[in-house]
């Protein structure tokens, strides 16, 4: 792209939001944002334009790729959510007593049968929280992990346990 | 055991994260059994980021259904830029009244008054900061400590939110470590740098902040001789540009990197990347970048003894620099001047243009500048034998370089040079060996000098 390709820059407010009205649907749309969730999230992105308007030489590619950054955080966003949710519950049915006993033994087969289908590193971690009740500093000394790094790794593997407990790759591989 | 199936609305509350801790906890009991109907539910609502790439895979939201919240946003969002504007205007006046102020007052004002505590003064000092940059680099380091100290004071409620303030705070850090840059203190600008690295790694900040404080970080790297870091902070940086089609941004990221490829001494990559800079860089919006290009590109072809290719570009870049008419631009254009003449032979002209560079940096207090252009000088007259004048800038240069700077071993170049001059030995090699050797130590005080020639 030479220099002389620079767009122009719609001179109203009004003018440039008209013109990128039906990308921004699209985008929201491919991207699954649902549409109570798009407002903070359009607001934002369009405050920081009008904010560096100065500095921005193309705002329409500027915001589109301001967003689509920001629809995917959302994505990173609820998934840690979810993570946490899903890790939450297991720790809080390890900790409590469940009666009958049968209803405690059906629920240690199904978290071993899940952890059973994970990596051997996410297996080993995830044992050592759900059953041992070992703590991340624990964990990481046990492991061999740095304490630095011990958050991200059972993040990971909390993720491995979730796309494992909602099927997911199971459409995509055809299982 | 037996546990009820959740409708699939249920699931895809649970997906997004929106019931109670109760609920949520019932669903994930339920789904640890391995329930395959309700999977075949929950993998369809969840699907990894790569499924963006290809949306024919995805049942998706009808685009009719933003409508109604495009339209609230639109409203609120125009609503909102009368008010912008007013602030940034605010932010000028503040500015305006703030620098009229002793400089003492001026901490005192952003430390105490209310009426202070604005986003866009922050702003406004952070630009200023840079600019100054070209015009006046010990004002660029007195501007940036007061932007540092006024994004200390804001509150997110005064920036939209944690992000921003964020990246304003990262933003004010970085100017700071660049001002501290351009005076060449090191030690200071890698402090303030490893502010911004820890607000940048610990916390989200906007893209576009994001990518310019990771330029200033690479510049600093680059000051510290760390090349290879430095060409891969620029990378990350321009990543985010091309993201977010600011392509004059990405051409003065590949400038930067021209630059750490010309002190890296790979010619070939600088060349490249500066042709590559001046073809994004539009010469209308950005002339002061432009010109810094070209002004690489025509020192590059000098440096590679292309001095005739470097004599025209020099030809057809004048008139940039005389528009740009900054004191350091008009400078660097004499400069420039002084040493294509003297490539081409032009000994008077050059002799001319280098003794009134070197004057206006000892004018500016910039020692270190006035001995790289003494060097020239000094080159001048060692090529016409003048060996009284080749000893007296010698010993000028000394002892302006002495009252400036404390940088040991770039003194323990000049003095061999002043001893070889004393002693009519001082001959072209050592000068360009010597000159050679203050322009890779600038940056880098652990370098140590020994002559060859």
């Amino acid at each position: 792209m030479s220099a002389l390709d620079h767009p122009q820059v719609e001179s109203s407010l009004e003018g440039f939001l008209k013109k990128v009205r039906p990308r921004l649907k699209t985008l929201f749309a491919h991207y699954r944002i649902p549409p109570q969730d798009t407002e903070d999230i359009l607001q934002q992105a369009l405050l920081a334009l009008i904010y560096h308007r100065e500095g921005v030489r193309d705002p329409e590619a500027w915001l589109l790729g301001t967003l689509r950054n920001k629809c995917l955080l959302y994505w990173r966003e609820q998934r840690r959510r979810l993570y946490d949710a899903v890790d939450a519950a297991v720790l809080e049915f390890m900790a409590e007593p469940l009666e009958p006993a049968q209803e405690s033994a059906d629920l240690q087969r199904d978290l071993i049968n899940a952890l059973e289908r994970l990596p051997e590193r996410c297996r080993s971690l995830l044992s050592l929280r759900y059953r041992q009740g070992y703590d991340p500093p624990e964990l990481a000394q046990r492991l061999g992990y740095s304490p630095a790094s011990i958050s991200k790794i059972t993040t990971r593997c909390l993720a491995a346990l979730t796309r494992n407990l909602l099927a997911l790759g199971k459409k995509k591989g055809g299982a | 055991m037996t546990v009820p199936h959740p409708n699939p609305e249920a699931l895809e509350r649970f997906v997004l994260g929106q019931l109670s801790p109760a609920e949520m906890r019932e669903i994930a009991r339920h789904l640890l059994t391995g329930c395959p109907g309700c999977q075949e539910v929950t993998a369809g609502l969840w699907e990894p980021e790569d499924v963006f790439e290809d949306p024919q895979t995805l049942t998706l939201p009808a685009e009719e259904e933003y409508d109604e919240v495009l339209d609230r946003v639109f409203e609120n969002v125009v609503a909102t830029e009368a008010r912008v504007e007013h602030q940034r205007a605010l932010g000028r006046k503040l500015y305006d009244e703030l620098m009229q102020c002793p400089a003492e007052r001026r901490q005192l004002l952003l430390t105490n008054s209310r009426r202070f505590r604005n986003r866009m003064l922050c702003e406004r000092l952070v630009e200023e900061s840079y600019e100054a940059g070209f015009e006046d680099p010990r004002l660029a380091i007195e501007v940036a400590h007061l932007a540092v100290l006024a994004a200390d004071r804001l509150e997110a409620g005064d920036c939209d939110g944690e992000e921003i303030l964020t990246g304003l705070r990262a933003k004010a850090w970085a100017h700071l470590g660049n001002a501290y840059r351009i005076n060449s203190d090191l030690a200071s600008s890698e402090q303030a740098y490893a502010v911004t690295e820890s607000l940048l790694s610990e916390s989200r900040i906007p893209l576009i902040e994001r990518a310019r404080v990771l330029s200033l970080l690479a510049s600093g790297r680059k000051a510290q001789q760390r090349f290879a870091e430095a060409l891969q902070i620029f990378d990350r940086a321009a990543a985010i540009y091309k993201k977010l089609g600011q392509w004059n941004l990405l051409g003065r990221t590949f400038l930067q990197k021209a630059l750490v490829c010309d002190e890296a001494g790979d010619d070939e990559e600088e060349m490249k990347f500066l042709r590559r800079a001046l073809d994004l860089i539009d010469p209308q919006s950005d002339p002061r970048i432009f010109l810094a290009a070209r002004h690489n590109l025509i020192h590059a072809l000098y440096e590679r003894g292309r001095v005739r290719e470097a004599f025209a570009l020099l030809y057809n870049t004048r008139p940039l620099y005389l528009k740009a008419g900054d004191r350091m631009n008009l400078l660097r254009l004499r400069w420039l001047e002084g040493l294509v003449a003297f490539g081409l032979q032009r000994i008077d002209q050059a002799e001319a243009a280098l003794r009134e560079v070197r004057e206006a940096f000892v004018d500016l207090g910039l020692g270190y500048d006035a001995a790289l252009a003494s060097l020239d000088l000094a080159s001048v007259y060692i090529l016409q034998g003048r060996t009284a004048d080749v000893r007296r800038v010698a010993e000028e240069t000394l002892t302006i370089f002495q009252s400036h700077n404390t940088h040991r071993e770039a003194l323990a170049a000049l003095l061999v040079f002043s001893s070889a001059a004393r002693l009519d030995r001082a001959g072209i090699d050592l000068v360009r060996e010597v000159s050679s050797f203050l322009k890779r130590a600038r940056n880098n005080p652990e370098l140590r000098f020994s002559a060859v020639s």
